[in-house]
């Protein structure tokens, strides 16, 4: 009966024993199955990630064209405010040296009737100004050193956006330097007096009404189709002819902004000889040297020079 | 006591001088006036009276060429009607007559008279057509001259004329000029080699309007960046519903390789943009260069002044004096604000010329005011 009981007992046991291990076992699993559910959950969320990486990026690039812009505006007011300063400067300047001469002046002439009381009150005031000139170079200086770390804030800003955002303008730049393309030859500029049925060639500046040029060009190492060529045209006194303000306008070159007498805007297949022909009207001629340059990419390809007695 | 009388002598002599000048100088500009090929136009247009002086010789008139002297004008705004108004246009408009045939000896018969169509427009408007009838019979008494015609011209007759006047023959029939004014913009092109055929084209959007428009819009925030965030809603509407439209329907696209401007606004901004060139009358320009003006103007109208113009002009380049004071009168006249608006609404028209494949040139004109009276009367005399 004893044997019977304890039996039972153990058979209970195992039982307990086992469905122990069946909840262990369901709870492992539960556990495992929310692990999983976990990721999948975490790898639908990727997309909304990297939008969300995009907005920091475009806001990134906000702030970057915001400071770029800032200094821009920094580098405009300095310009302004160190050209200011400059006139400034040269008016004290110019008031420094006034004093300095009248001062010389007192003492040169040393005459028992002149007033050394105006000397030194001079003297005075030249300390003065010289201790005005003092503040105001240190204002200068400080206004310099301001524009340079703007510059430099600029160039640093240039240098790293560069690589990243405009890589490909920036080997384009490389593959360019400013040079020109184009040879000209055979630089023809004439003289011309025209009546109604004909027109001849003079030298002499008051028969004179108009001048014809022409000019040929070739290109062995561009594939341009489309070029521009200006042509600049000085009188004696060193001022530019323009005939009429449709055909002169300015362009750039490395010595800055330039006028031209007449511009060029052709077709080109490469290896050609072009020959261009222009004609500019010209009233009260005067005597002297008149010099035709041709420019290209803003470098002089030629130059010829005709003198009109 | 040396002193004062030397002063006092050099301002004898200097006034002596003076005078010798402009008697020398009244009669050489009355010995030219005089010539038979002289002429002048006076015009009552919406803002005053202007008078222009023309030549005319025997080979210009064949090519439909001429030379504009001199011009002149007299403030009055007409368009307002107010008898005020009304008397200064009149005494305006008899003293320029006055002045062009006794003081400069031009015949009467020289000298042409003419309402612009701005004005009648307006009257027409406000059913103030009888004022123009009364300032014209009025002239006419004034100056004991019943005969006299004055033409009351018409918007597209005005547009041909300007055409004429101020595009020369070579680039007649691939121009199309645009004038832009305060309240409106009008041009066109001559689509048919001939210059009796005017394609006519209208923008109700000028200078004034479009910084109008923008003030409205502004609330409480006055300063110049929500002035530009509203201008360009503004002109952004405008091109959306009108520019697009008006210039697509003008078909002056391909017909047309040169797109010129005339107007307050490109005096204006042909003075500020090309400062080198301030003795062409007629300078080219980029959208890129007005676009860059337009910028640079919004962040610093400083450099835009008369003095920081001159003072970064190379030497030898052009008449300094001339410049600072031409620099200032467009200050004078155009604010940064009014510069805005009309640059903006000039780059709005100039976009829809400014192609990937094809672009055209672009020109500003300054003297556009005198261009349409000196072209009637060009034609007037050649008849």
């Amino acid at each position: 009966m004893r044997d019977t009981k304890s039996l039972l007992l153990l058979l209970v046991s195992l039982l307990l024993v086992l469905v122990s291990f069946v909840l262990i076992w369901t709870w492992g699993y539960n556990f495992y199955a929310k692990d999983q559910n976990q990721k999948t959950a975490t790898t639908i969320v990727a997309p909304d990630s990297a939008r969300i990486a995009a907005t920091v990026r475009d806001s990134l690039q906000k702030l970057y064209t915001a400071t770029l812009h800032e200094l821009d505006i920094q580098l405009d007011s300095t310009l302004t405010n160190s050209d200011s300063l400059k006139y400034q400067l040269d008016a004290k300047l110019a008031e420094f040296y006034r004093l300095r001469s009248e001062i010389v002046a007192l003492l040169k002439n040393r005459s028992n009737s002149n007033n050394f009381t105006d000397a030194k009150q001079k003297i005075d005031e030249l300390q003065r100004k010289v201790d005005d000139l003092k503040d105001k170079n240190q204002v200068v200086d400080s206004e310099n050193k301001k524009l340079t770390e703007v510059l430099n804030q600029i160039s640093s800003a240039d240098r790293n956006a560069k690589p990243v955002i405009n890589a490909k303008t920036n080997t384009s730049e490389k593959l360019n330097p400013p040079y020109a393309l184009f040879t000209a030859t055979d630089l023809r500029l004439a003289a011309v007096s025209a009546d109604e049925e004909k027109e001849t060639e003079t030298t002499q500046a008051e028969k004179a009404d108009k001048f014809n040029g022409s000019f040929t060009v070739m290109n062995f190492n561009s594939q341009l189709t489309n070029a521009e060529m200006m042509v600049v045209v000085l009188k004696p006194d060193g001022k530019v002819l323009k005939s009429s303000g449709w055909d002169s306008g300015t362009f750039n070159t490395a010595e800055g902004k330039k006028i031209y007498s007449y511009k060029f805007n052709f077709s080109y297949t490469r290896g050609e000889a072009k020959r261009l022909l222009f004609s500019l009207k010209a009233d009260g001629l005067t005597k002297g040297n008149y010099t035709m340059e041709v420019y290209q990419n803003g470098q002089v390809i030629g130059r010829v020079v005709k003198t009109l007695s | 006591m040396f002193t004062k009388l030397t002063g006092r002598l050099f301002l004898v002599l200097a006034i002596i001088s003076l005078n010798c000048f402009f008697l020398t100088a009244q009669n050489s500009v009355v010995q030219k006036f005089e010539s038979s090929n002289i002429y002048a136009g006076i015009e009552v247009g919406s803002k005053g009276v202007k008078l222009s002086f023309v030549e005319l010789d025997k080979k210009a008139s064949e090519e439909g060429e001429f030379k504009i002297l001199k011009d002149t004008s007299v403030n009055t705004d007409f368009i307002s009607f107010t008898t005020a108004t009304y008397q200064a246009t009149l005494a305006a408009l008899t003293n320029l007559y006055q002045f062009a045939i006794k003081q400069n000896r031009i015949p009467s018969a020289n000298v042409f008279t003419a309402v612009s169509s701005g004005v009648s427009i307006q009257a027409e408007k406000e059913d103030k057509k009888n004022w123009i009838d009364q300032l014209i019979n009025a002239f006419k008494t004034d100056n004991n001259e019943p005969d006299r015609k004055v033409t009351i011209i018409d918007v597209k007759e005005e547009a041909r004329l300007s055409h004429l006047g101020i595009v020369p023959e070579a680039r007649r029939y691939n121009t199309f000029l645009i004038d832009i004014g305060s309240g409106n913009t009008k041009g066109g092109y001559f689509p048919y080699d001939n210059t009796k055929d005017f394609k006519l084209f209208q923008l109700t959007w000028g200078t004034k309007s479009a910084a109008n428009a923008a003030e409205k819009k502004l609330g409480t925030d006055n300063s110049i960046d929500n002035f530009n965030s509203q201008l360009s809603r503004v002109l952004a509407g405008a091109e959306e519903n009108e520019i697009v439209y008006a210039v697509n329907a003008s078909g002056a696209f391909p017909k047309s390789d040169n797109i010129a401007f005339s107007g307050g606004i490109a005096w204006a901004v042909a003075t500020l943009v090309a400062p080198e060139l301030n003795e062409n009358a007629v300078i080219p320009v980029s959208y890129d260069d007005v676009l860059q003006f337009s910028e640079k103007l919004a962040k610093n109208p400083g450099l835009y002044s008369d003095y920081y113009i001159v003072k970064t002009m190379p030497e030898n380049i052009t008449d300094l004096d001339k410049l600072a004071k031409d620099v200032k009168q467009v200050n004078k006249v155009f604010d940064q604000r009014a510069l805005l608006s009309g640059t903006g609404l000039l780059l709005k028209i100039m976009r829809q010329f400014d192609g990937v494949v094809e672009r055209k040139k672009f020109y500003l004109v300054k003297n556009g005011a005198v261009g349409w009276i000196s072209a009637y009367v060009n034609q007037h005399s050649v008849k």
